[in-house]
This record gives structure tokens, C-alpha cells and sequence, in this order.
């Protein structure tokens, strides 16, 4: 799920940056250092949508660098265990589910028994999360169709 | 310190009440902690589509290659809600958290609710498990009212 929270980091500036558009300077290295990334505890981080404060300055002993203390609200994304949201199907290997078989080819894709379901590339279907791996850089989920109302929502090559 | 024991501690930490809490709405304790320590605030993907789309269009604004300006994770988080946002009029959004929140629902209940408006009383709770539990008030006469008041929104969106 998408979450709206306040963050803090230490921005570090050269002193080639200050003056008047200082904090234009601050802001937009943060967004450039910032958005994009991943950490384990708050997930992705989306877009920078406000600043919050921006503290004093503390300048560094020998290098003249000075490090502002800096609040800010974003948009993160991060998944969580027990949870349930709808997804696009990127790839389909061959990790079958019992009542589903396993169709190679140039679209590879899962069929049920009687044909009525069909699972391929670009195909939206609700998952419940069951489990996530939180990497420095990356979080990893293994979710589940095998319960009530999960499972296909669209079928791409029906529409 | 190990990603079990940290659990555990947080287990402890997060006492009865709250343990409970987490149970019924389904998720996982790592959810709970996440959400008190950061005092997030859950966002509907129609929500965070209309976030996106302003801040891609003032971006369109400064510069000629807007998507050069932004991360990939945003882009792919642009696609994604514009995908599953069962809203797009910035009035319906408005009112689709405005209704859901005379329920008396949690954050993340609405949230959930919002993003895949479940179609009958049956799917909700399978959705939202926590709505038809003990010391809750929704009857499923409220729940299907719920359910109505957000499909009219999309009707007349």
C-alpha cells in the first residue's frame, strides 16, 4: 500500500551551493538523492511531495561542507504480509499451482483444466501477500491466488 | 540482531490491545510497528494517482523531458495507479474518503476498501476480514450500505 509520511535526512552541501537559492540547492538534491530509493523499514520512496522544515546548518570540521537537518513528506510504497492489492502479471514461469496447468509457447501462460481461466503476461490479478524478503535496495513478495475472491480480474486476451 | 527477535520484541512491546488489533485487521505486526512509529497516513491508488499526475505535470512545466526527470520507481508507480484507480475525477476521490470515513473504519481498512471496492458484502469481508469482527458495529446491512454509497460515486463520477 502507498503511505504519506514525514522523513528526515542530513543533507550535506558544498559551500559553492549557498547564497540565495540555498534551499532551492537543499530541495532539489534531495529529491535527486532520495526519490527512487528503497529501504527496508519505509519501502519506496515515490515522489517528494513537501518540505517540512529545514534546520540550521552545522558545518563539518575541515572540510567546510555544511549539514542540514531536513523534514520532509513523501509518497513510499511498502508491502506488507497479510495484505491484499491487485498486480500486473509480468512474467509467467513454471512454478504451477495444483488445479492449473502450465501452457509454454510464445505466450506462456496458466490454464485451468476446463479452459475457463487463463493466466499470461499483462493479465491483472488480485494477490494476498504471504510473505516479503526486505533487501538494502529491494523488497521481494510471494503472494497467493488460492483464496475467496482472489485470482484473474482481467483477461487481456478476452478483452 | 536477527529479524526474528526483533519481531519478538516487538511483540512484546506492542502489548494486548494493540496485538489484538493487528489480528483482526489481518496484518502482519510489522505493519502495526510501521504505522505507529512513523504515523503514516494510508493513501488510495486513486489518491496517489492524482499525487503523481500534479507533481509530473509541474515537472512538465520546468522541463522538455519530464520523464528523464524522474525515477523509475516513480514512473512505474504512475503506471500502476493509473491502472488500478477505480476513481479518476478529483471530486470522487474526495468524496470516496469522505464516505468510507463515516464507517468508522481503520486507515488502512478504508484504504483497502477504496482500492478494490469489493461488489458485495461476502467480498468485503474476505477483503477486510477486521469489519465483521467482535465489538465492531458494521451489521451487514451497514456494510452493504457502505458498499452502495461507493458505487453510486462511480456511477455518477
Amino acid at each position: 500500500m502507498f503511505f504519506h509520511i514525514v522523513l528526515e535526512r542530513n543533507m550535506q552541501l558544498h559551500p559553492r551551493h549557498f547564497g540565495r537559492s540555498l534551499r532551492e540547492n537543499i530541495v532539489s538534491k534531495l529529491m535527486k538523492d532520495v526519490e527512487g530509493t528503497c529501504s527496508g523499514r519505509h519501502g519506496f520512496v515515490v515522489a517528494i511531495t513537501g518540505i517540512e522544515n529545514i534546520g540550521k546548518g552545522l558545518i563539518r570540521d575541515g572540510t567546510g561542507f555544511v549539514t542540514f537537518p531536513v523534514k520532509y513528506q513523501c509518497v513510499v510504497f511498502r508491502p506488507f504480509k497479510g495484505e491484499i492489492l491487485e498486480a500486473v502479471v509480468t512474467m509467467v514461469n513454471k512454478l504451477i499451482p495444483d488445479d492449473m496447468e502450465f501452457q509454454s509457447g510464445d505466450m506462456p501462460n496458466y490454464t485451468t483444466s476446463d479452459g475457463s481461466v487463463k493466466i499470461q503476461k499483462d493479465s491483472e490479478v488480485r494477490l494476498k501477500i504471504i510473505g516479503t524478503r526486505v533487501d538494502a535496495t529491494e523488497i521481494f513478495c510471494i503472494g497467493t491466488i488460492k483464496d475467496d475472491f482472489l485470482g484473474v480480474i482481467n483477461d487481456p486476451a478476452a478483452a | 540482531m536477527s529479524g526474528e527477535e526483533e519481531e519478538n520484541a516487538a511483540e512484546l512491546k506492542i502489548g494486548d490491545g494493540n496485538s489484538f488489533k493487528c489480528l483482526i485487521v489481518g496484518m502482519s505486526i510489522e505493519f502495526l510497528r510501521f504505522d505507529q512509529k512513523s504515523k503514516a497516513k494510508c493513501l488510495m491508488n486513486c489518491e496517489v494517482a492524482l499525487i503523481l499526475e500534479h507533481k509530473y505535470e509541474q515537472l512538465q512545466q520546468t522541463s522538455d523531458d519530464p520523464m528523464n526527470q524522474v525515477s523509475q520507481v516513480f514512473e512505474k508507480s504512475l503506471q500502476y495507479v493509473k491502472r488500478f484507480s477505480r476513481y479518476k475525477n478529483p471530486d470522487a476521490v474526495r468524496q470516496v474518503r469522505e464516505i468510507l470515513s463515516r464507517y468508522q473504519l481503520a486507515e488502512f481498512e478504508l484504504c483497502v476498501l477504496g482500492n478494490l471496492c469489493p461488489e458485495t458484502v461476502e467480498e468485503a469481508i474476505a477483503m477486510v476480514p477486521s469489519i465483521k469482527s467482535k465489538g465492531r458495529a458494521h451489521d451487514d446491512e451497514a456494510i452493504e450500505k457502505m458498499l452502495n454509497d461507493l458505487s453510486l460515486i462511480k456511477k455518477f463520477e
